[in-house]
């Protein structure tokens, strides 16, 4: 597995979701696994590692499958998507409230609805949205905190 | 016929365990010694489950409808073929002389008759109105030798969180979704234009038993059940990555009248070998429900694998070993991410008097291939569905292409 070896202070997300706007997407995920090389487990990962990268291992992966590309009748494919290369408040939105995965929102052809994410910072959400922007949206726009508090903002209580 | 290949050199390899593997199987299958799998269908789009008929005609359900094949020069391979029908779904099985079908709101069938391949007849309506849902709507059956008919009604939720899947939401105690869903009801296969109201709820406490299986033999019926994913993502605190991976047992169990199987308030946990309280329900990873109220699986399998067939082997082909025995398609994991995904096999678990008599052995491998970026969606081929034919060959049905396998035991 390769893992970036970067320092990253641990508290310093926030300005690490900003640092991330000016790096290239993370390296790639290893094309295949074998027994012989587990992934490591996300709670196991290095905190040195991409938080966007590792943020969206330990809330979306299982689903969303580390290349983007979903899980056919389950999950839907985010890897070049309207949502991943659209407008980041939309994005911000619908990950905050969550949903099914069509422009409309009312319907889907896959089985399971995504659970709201409002339980996460606005870090930590900028940075997982970041991440997948640039790594399935063929490098749209990184999403800044401010926009995920604006998005928020606009949730009905 | 393929002789050995670089492909199937890989497949051995990677197979590992398989101690004695044929030489000669298509698409570079890994058997037992002693076997062989050729292809009989090379694929029609998303297959499910199948049924064979006492002159070898086969019937494939599938989420684009209905197929109908026969194999008329009998060389192995399927030579006509016909689509029928407006049924799309996972159940297809033959009950006299009728084909009994599924999709996700009811049960219904088609009169077989002499000489057609597919049905021609009107499809009547055995049970319908089941509530439409997206998840775990499969509306899988047995039949046993009377016609009873046993639905699998599966949850249409992952442990009946308050919010489902939503990471720290408590279960609903006691679950609502149990009234409807989650269990198995039974109704009179040979009536007609029944509804969910006429079912007897007959078991509960199922998640989703898409295996399920009549035991002619044993007079009983079983099930080996889904269970529940992401207790890592869910209960971050509880578990990680390699406990959701790796904890959560596929169930086996006779399936009996009044039975409650656990969901959503406990899982088998086969790493601690025991039944635990679902983190949703106060569960601490480690925390035991009241003892006896629910029962220990026969067999608890690898978590996620997804036992998506389940068949009791009764043909003259195969060795005495295998008589008796069940046949599970695994139709293999997606929610093992980031860890390997796992499962995509045919696994046989020998069994006597209706009871496990050893560990269960993998049958069939090599399904999915490399399967690139760990993703289910880069499967070659998903076993899903099972039947025995007439001469005791067992057919394998394929998910991601459709493809149809006949594998038979060919030692002289």
């Amino acid at each position: 597995m390769h893992r970036r070896v970067t320092l990253i202070a641990c508290g310093a997300v926030l300005a690490a979701a900003g640092a991330l706007r000016a790096e290239p997407p993370a390296a790639a995920p290893p094309a295949s696994t074998s027994a012989a090389a587990p992934p490591a487990s996300p709670t196991a990962a290095a905190p040195t590692e991409d938080p966007g990268k590792r943020l969206y291992a330990r809330h979306c992966l299982s689903c969303h499958q580390a290349d983007g590309g979903g899980v056919p009748n389950m999950q839907p494919a985010i890897a070049g998507g309207i949502w991943v290369k659209g407008d980041p408040g939309a994005l911000a939105s619908f990950v905050l409230t969550g949903g099914f995965d069509s422009a409309q929102r009312k319907d889907s052809a896959v089985d399971n609805v995504m659970p709201p994410f409002a339980q996460l910072s606005d870090e930590d959400l900028a940075a997982i949205l970041t991440y997948i922007r640039q790594k399935f949206g063929g490098g749209a726009s990184a999403v800044d905190v401010a926009q995920v508090a604006a998005a928020r903002a606009k949730i009905p209580r | 016929m393929r002789s050995t290949s670089m492909l199937q050199v890989v497949s051995l390899t990677i197979a590992g365990l398989v101690a004695a593997a044929a030489v000669h199987a298509d698409d570079g299958l890994v058997l037992p010694d002693g076997f062989t799998a050729t292809v009989v269908q090379e694929g029609l789009g998303a297959g499910r489950h199948l049924a064979i008929a006492a002159n070898g005609d086969i019937y494939l359900a599938g989420r684009d409808g209905l197929v109908a094949m026969r194999d008329k020069d009998h060389d192995g391979k399927v030579d006509e073929t016909q689509k029928f029908g407006d049924v799309q779904g996972t159940e297809v099985r033959i009950y006299k002389n009728w084909l009994y079908v599924s999709d996700n709101v009811g049960v219904y069938r088609y009169p077989l008759k002499k000489g057609e391949l597919a049905p021609k007849g009107a499809r009547q309506t055995v049970v319908a109105g089941f509530p439409l849902e997206r998840q775990h709507a499969d509306k899988t059956f047995a039949l046993d030798p009377k016609g009873t008919l046993y639905v699998n009604v599966g949850a249409p939720s992952n442990s009946c969180q308050e919010k489902d899947r939503q990471e720290g939401s408590m279960g609903q105690n006691p679950c609502p979704i149990l009234e409807k869903y989650g269990g198995v009801w039974v109704f009179d296969g040979n009536k007609l234009d029944q509804t969910p109201a006429n079912g007897r709820h007959f078991a509960t406490g199922m998640r989703n038993a898409v295996a399920i299986e009549w035991n002619t033999a044993q007079k009983a019926l079983f099930a080996v059940i889904h269970g529940r994913d992401s207790i890592d993502t869910l209960f971050p605190k509880l578990y990680n990555a390699e406990d959701n991976a790796t904890r959560q047992g596929e169930e086996f169990h006779q399936i009996v009248d009044g039975g409650n199987y656990g969901w959503p308030y406990t899982f088998w946990d086969t790493k601690l070998g025991k039944r635990v309280v679902a983190p949703e329900y106060g569960g601490d990873a480690s925390k035991e429900p009241e003892a006896g109220k629910y029962p220990t699986p026969l067999v608890a399998y690898p978590a996620h694998w997804a036992p998506n067939d389940l068949l009791f082997y009764s043909g003259k082909n195969f060795p005495e070993q295998y008589q008796g025995g069940a046949f599970i398609a695994f139709h293999g994991s997606w929610n093992r991410a980031p860890e390997p995904q796992a499962g995509y096999k045919v696994v046989f678990q020998p069994m006597k008097d209706g009871k496990p008599s050893g560990e269960y052995q993998v049958f069939a491998d090599g399904f999915a291939g490399e399967m690139a970026d760990n993703n289910p969606r880069n499967a070659r081929y998903r076993p899903v569905g099972l039947a025995l034919g007439p001469d005791g060959a067992l057919y394998v049905a394929d998910s991601q292409k459709g493809r149809v396998w006949r594998i038979s035991y060919t030692r002289k």
